[in-house]
């Protein structure tokens, strides 16, 4: 009976001592900043709104860390309060607003559904064109893509979520989340291979003929 | 021999690309890739256009939100 701990009254075990929640947010969830930073400039598509964004994420998953259960996926919880969050304070001021679902338009009404290569060649040279591609034109082809198709890409090619995981952040059934992946993914590779064949970006080391930027006929 | 299985690998091969399928499923399809050139190049187009959106999307959050939300967890806690 020399130290406290064996005494069988000394609360030892349970005092072990209380992690300061803070640190532990900041230790846990703070890293991700980048990520979800990331995710919120393809969302909002403005880097303010994405900071204000996040920054709200980051205050309601402060708050809420109590419920969230240790040794559970943390960021595909922040994922959830992020794309809530931005369901309900950002999406109603896009300037481009959000168009309901697409998810029940047919391939033919989205365009692009048809493959546009075929053929062993052009197909290796359709991906080395990608391959190539400035990061700014695979931007502005996500910009441009449905924002459900944009979000399942990017949770899926991104972040690396299981199909399961992004049905849960973006509130979906699988098979949504397979059929929003398909179709963003087959229309963003039509958008980069169209791009690639405009600017002359191929394969075999020369330029083709830049698209006219049409000096002004006099 | 030529024909086996092109459609199923076609149909499958997002799944396949994503992880998504059982082992056996997996390994049907890989099989059938490493011997038909037409899906190889499917899943190399595949495979780039993912890596493609993987560097676009790598960003850096900028210095002062981080330092936003630090004060903002501390006002928060001060608070409680």
């Amino acid at each position: 009976m020399s130290t406290s701990k064996d005494d069988p009254t000394a609360p030892a075990e349970t005092e072990t001592p209380v992690v300061d929640v803070r640190t532990l947010f900041e230790e846990q969830a703070i890293p991700y900043m980048d990520q979800l930073y990331a995710a919120g400039l393809r969302m909002t598509r403005n880097p303010a709104d994405a900071a204000d964004l996040v920054q709200e994420t980051f205050v309601k998953a402060f708050a809420a860390f109590a419920q969230f259960q240790q040794g559970t996926n943390l960021k595909a919880w922040l994922y959830r309060i992020l794309t809530n969050t931005f369901i309900n304070n950002y999406r109603k001021k896009q300037r481009d607003p959000y168009q309901g679902t697409i998810d029940d338009l047919e391939d033919w009404q989205l365009g692009g559904a048809e493959s546009v290569t075929q053929g062993r060649s052009a197909r290796s040279a359709e991906a080395e064109a990608i391959d190539h591609l400035p990061d700014s034109a695979v931007k502005d082809a996500l910009q441009a893509i449905p924002e459900d198709f944009r979000m399942a890409v990017y949770f899926a090619d991104v972040e690396g979520f299981s199909y399961q995981e992004i049905a849960d952040i973006m509130k979906t059934p699988v098979g949504t989340v397979m059929s929003r992946l398909h179709r963003g993914r087959r229309l963003l590779r039509d958008l980069l291979s169209e791009y690639a064949l405009e600017r002359g970006i191929n394969t075999s080391g020369t330029r083709a003929q830049p698209a006219t930027v049409g000096r002004p006929k006099k | 021999m030529t024909d086996c299985g092109c459609d199923k690998a076609k149909a499958e091969l997002e799944e396949y690309l994503h992880n998504e399928l059982a082992k056996a499923d997996a390994a049907d399809i890989a099989e059938h890739i490493a011997n038909c050139d037409d899906c190889t190049g499917e899943a190399h187009v595949g495979i780039v256009l993912t890596q493609a959106v993987q560097r676009a999307c790598k960003e850096t959050a900028p210095e002062v939100l981080r330092d936003q939300v630090l004060l903002s967890l501390r006002a928060l806690q001060a608070n409680h």
